[in-house]
């Protein structure tokens, strides 16, 4: 007898925990959802466009479907086509490995003027997710409040030339709006000082490579701690690299205070420093680049809160959860395998103890699924995706749902 | 010959490649597959081949599971001049500074105990558009035609 587990989430967590486990135990029905058409999460929609070395993952994740017998099932919306209890009803185990999409708000006077935009709400727009809205304006002055690799990566892709953008999979839309977007200026916000920024070092040595612009690195400080020094010597590297006249100007220990505007749309944000001074910049866009939190769906607070076992990702019988969903947002893939990879044994251990000797039916329990995309469907989506880039583009992604559903159902009979 | 193949992974990339090496090779010879994390400097053998799979992380660091590997290198400082060695790494040009110097350092901290390196070191690039496999099997198949030879040699 074979146990079923769903695992709800296909980016790196849901994919890392499938490979866990299908490699502990090659029998088990390991059926992935995911609410989108296409898999991979945030690989896809959140990795930098032009950092496509990280997305090397993918191939670890295609051999799960096509070699360890994982199912993906796309375009299953949680909540929507199916509830978690009937999950439950259906698999031996359910791990909610949905990630955190929801822009974390700052909090202060003026968020909701014009001009205020949130990071993942940018980025999936940028990397066009079918759910986007569309880019915005900018303006000349950009200023990025928050220091994670996010802000970092939003930084990178505003201050590079169109040639930089050569080899990632940036669409046409976006990459018009970034050769148009007239930004002159990015002052760059840390709450805290240099040292204690959550960016990786080397996110920012990677900026010693920007062909279009002039760094400034604002009272980066000194650390005697060893990962506060690398930070600040990597800040104190790119401190006046001077290739264009794009200004980027990195600030710390600053706390926004409030944003003011005219007309309904921003034009100053006001922080106080560490000495309780008061400094302001003029700025015709502000970008919160200051973590994520639950989007509308799952309901993760409550699920969270009243975990077994949290740190071990046990929410109840049978129910379990994993990456981000878990820990919140912090961490990078690697993390998120090593977590996984915890979670798998003790998921095994559960099933091995809870054998009832009954097989649970899995997604065969949901002939409703109709519209579910399956993962050759997917690969036909990333045929056309990757059939004829442009030159300097590795793949171009088709941005709307109904198209990748279009292209999935291509070939299938219908009620299959 | 015997080969005892090692990856050190952060990712899993480098472990996935390991064992795509492990599937070409294991027709011919006896091969062993295991990470780095689960080898220990006491277990290296004069008539095996090791083939060290490494990739690179963060700011040109060691990755996750080779890490304790090196420290227990590092501890035990082992005379390993009677150890053949061969290393092929993964690494991300896009971090162009500290590119591939996962499996450089690894191999640099082997040849500083004796260790005698077959071959030449072969890295592949993530952002680069050559397979890791389409590298990494012709460099297997002349590491151990070359190790044949050396290890024949010194046992």
């Amino acid at each position: 007898m074979s146990r079923a587990v769903a695992i709800v989430g296909s980016g790196p967590s849901g994919c890392y925990l499938a490979q866990a486990l299908l490699k502990a135990d090659p029998q088990l029905r390991v059926d992935i959802l995911d609410r989108l058409p296409v898999p991979y999460g945030l690989v896809r929609y959140g990795v930098a466009a032009d950092h496509q070395g990280t997305k090397a993952v993918i191939r670890q994740f295609e051999r799960l479907f096509e070699r360890q017998g994982a199912c993906f099932v796309g375009n299953v919306v949680v909540g929507e086509d199916v509830t978690l209890d009937e999950l439950r009803q259906a698999y031996d185990a359910v791990v909610l490995a949905a990630g955190l999409s929801g822009d974390r708000a700052l909090g202060i006077p003026g968020e909701h003027l014009e001009g205020v935009h949130r990071a993942g709400y940018l980025t999936r727009a940028l990397y066009e997710h079918p759910d986007a809205e569309p880019l915005p304006q900018l303006g000349r002055h950009v200023v990025i409040m928050g220091n994670g690799n996010v802000a970092i990566d939003l930084l990178r892709l505003l201050a590079k030339t169109p040639g930089e953008l050569a080899g990632s999979d940036l669409g046409p839309v976006p990459t018009d709006w970034l050769a148009g977007s007239g930004v002159e200026t990015i002052d760059i916000i840390g709450r805290s000082p240099a040292a204690d920024a959550k960016f990786d070092a080397v996110m920012i040595k990677e900026l010693a490579k920007l062909e279009g612009v002039t760094i400034e690195v604002v009272g980066a400080g000194v650390s005697d701690d060893d990962e506060g020094a690398k930070k600040i010597a990597a800040l104190d590297a790119i401190h006046g690299h001077k290739t264009g006249s794009r200004r980027v100007t990195f600030r710390f220990g600053l706390t926004p205070v409030r944003l003011e505007g005219k007309d309904g749309r921003v034009g100053e944000a006001v922080f106080q420093d560490a000495n309780g001074g008061t400094m302001s910049l003029p700025c015709s866009a502000f970008i919160t680049a200051i973590g994520f939190e639950a989007a509308a769906g799952l309901p993760r607070d409550e699920l969270v809160g009243c975990a077994a076992e949290l740190e071990l990702g046990v929410l109840a019988d049978g129910l379990y959860a994993t990456g981000w969903f878990r820990r919140g947002p912090r961490g990078t893939i690697p993390d998120n395998r090593a977590d996984a990879q915890l979670l798998a044994a003790r998921i095994l251990a559960d099933l091995e103890a809870s054998d009832t000797g009954l097989e649970k039916p899995g997604r065969h329990a949901f002939p409703q699924w109709t519209a579910a995309v399956c993962y050759d469907d997917w690969k036909r989506i990333d045929a056309a995706e990757t059939a004829s880039p442009p030159q300097d583009r590795c793949r171009v992604k088709i941005p709307s749902r109904e198209a990748m559903l279009a292209l999935a159902r291509q070939t299938k009979e219908p009620d299959l | 010959m015997k080969i005892m193949l090692l990856y050190g992974t952060e990712t899993g990339n480098a472990e996935m490649l390991a064992e795509d090496i492990m599937a070409e090779l294991e027709g011919e010879h006896e091969v062993e597959c295991r990470n780095l994390s689960d080898f220990g400097p006491a277990e290296f053998d004069a008539r095996r081949l090791h083939m060290i799979v490494c990739s690179t992380y963060g700011d040109g660091e060691l990755p996750a599971s080779a890490q304790p590997f090196a420290e227990a290198l590092k501890a035990a400082a082992p005379s390993l001049s009677d150890i053949h060695f061969a290393i092929f790494g993964l690494g991300d040009s896009e971090y162009e500074e500290t590119f591939n110097f996962g499996s450089k350092g690894l191999a640099e901290l082997l040849v500083s105990y004796g260790a005698v390196q077959v071959g030449e070191r072969v890295t592949h690039d993530a952002s680069g558009s050559d397979m890791a496999e389409d590298l990494a099997f012709p460099w297997a198949a002349g590491i151990v035609a070359l190790a044949e030879q050396k290890i024949g040699e010194a046992v």
